[in-house]
């Protein structure tokens, strides 16, 4: 199998569980069946306002925080939206071995190299 | 009727059907969407821009991962071309995140609306760069920046390699900063980058502008979700409209012609651009 129809099928697969979780979460969030950490009649209210305003009237999470919200369903679609900023990490995991094993050692710096950024990002250690 | 006055669920369903509109148009401008998807709903929903930006960073992130496979099958997109270039993109398209969130956006507007109808007439005035006599420089050979394109709508087999590697690779660096302040794909200056600075076919680089911005976005993305500029609300229809039609958009592409295709470009350019110069000179806030 070619590298493109590898990181084709892995970005496929992740992309349409992403779209899935995404669209699951979202339901449950609007349907009503999840309570919301800001409710989505009171919404109308602060979403015209600067994001530092928003988190100081409403007391949205920052930062990780949203991971102990994920009984609400605003803080379950930050986590659904967290899970398709990890797709792009994902395929490389499956990308760096590949390159290794057609000892296309630059390419597979390369792609090392973009993981660690991703991973950075991720963290939030650097922003 | 009163915005104030309009129900809350009426924009979510709005912002649905318009992510999805612009999901098949933004697949082939080359672009992530988030060029038309930050104008347009800034202007004409009544949410705050830093959402808004948040919102269009991660349409352009969810639009281009949904149109990559279709594009790397259909040989449009070079995981080759982009494993470089990606990388410098999305370091300064995190520092760029950063950055604007601490930057007057009104002169990074202007800048931003000055540089893309630039591009644009650029793109009119010359022609697409005729990658068969091509030289490939020491670098892009390093790398092995090349491949084979049959293009079906022009019944055509090209033989592609790039050159001014570094040249893009500086550029890059460029468009991830700008895209990263804006929460922008950049897409809109990757093509002209990968097409006439390194040579790349019409086709190839704008399939390939599409996967650069689902990895440079997938960096960035992670700074607005920490910042708290993420709303699901307006996230979350947003990113099912664009996924949905740029797997459409992906399917049309390859059998549409190249010279549409740069037509496209181009007014979509001159749209973004006009909208981001009124902004940036508060004509049209």
């Amino acid at each position: 199998m070619g590298l493109n129809e590898l990181y084709a099928r892995w970005l496929d697969t992740a992309t349409r569980a992403g779209f899935a979780i995404s669209l699951c979460a979202f339901l449950a969030y609007v349907g009503g069946l999840l309570p919301a950490y800001v409710p989505l009649e009171e919404l109308p209210r602060y979403w015209a306002l600067p994001v530092d305003r928003f988190i100081e009237m409403t007391g949205a999470p920052q930062g990780w925080a949203w991971l102990g919200e994920l009984g609400y369903g605003d803080g379950l679609n930050l986590a659904a939206i967290a899970l398709l900023g990890l797709v792009t990490p994902v395929c490389y995991v499956r990308l760096v071995p590949a390159l290794i094993a057609q000892r296309d050692w630059l390419q597979a710096a390369l792609a090392a190299a973009q993981l660690v950024v991703l991973l950075v990002a991720a963290s939030g250690l650097a922003g | 009727m009163e915005i104030a006055a309009v129900p809350w669920w009426i924009w979510p369903i709005a912002l649905f059907a318009v992510s999805f509109a612009i999901g098949i148009v933004a697949v082939h401008a080359g672009v992530g969407g988030g060029v038309l998807f930050v104008p347009i709903v800034g202007s004409l929903f009544p949410f705050h821009l830093d959402f808004v930006r948040g919102a269009g960073l991660m349409f352009a992130l969810a639009g281009t991962l949904s149109a990559g496979p279709p594009l790397l099958r259909a040989g449009m997109a070079s995981l080759r071309l982009v494993l470089p270039l990606a990388l410098v993109g999305s370091i300064a398209s995190f520092a760029g995140a950063l950055v604007g969130f601490a930057v007057p956006t009104e002169l990074l507007q202007t800048l931003l609306g000055v540089l893309i109808i630039g591009i644009a007439l650029l793109i009119w005035r010359l022609r697409g760069a005729d990658s068969a006599n091509i030289e490939a420089d020491a670098l892009g050979e390093l790398l092995r920046l090349e491949g084979e394109f049959r293009d079906p709508a022009a019944g055509v087999s090209i033989d592609w390699r790039t050159h001014r590697t570094l040249l893009g690779l500086a550029a890059f660096g460029a468009i991830g900063f700008v895209g990263g302040i804006f929460g922008l794909g950049a897409g809109f200056a990757n093509v002209p980058a990968l097409n006439l600075l390194m040579a790349a076919p019409l086709k190839v680089a704008v399939g390939s502008s599409g996967l650069l911005i689902s990895v440079i976005n997938s960096s960035a993305a992670w700074v607005y979700l920490h910042r708290g500029a993420l709303l699901p609300l307006v996230v979350v229809p947003a990113i099912l409209g664009v996924m949905l039609g740029s797997r459409i958009g992906a399917r049309l592409l390859r059998v549409t012609p190249a010279p549409v295709i740069r037509r496209l470009v181009i007014v979509v350019m001159l749209l973004a651009g006009a909208r981001a110069l009124s902004r940036g000179l508060g004509i049209w806030v």
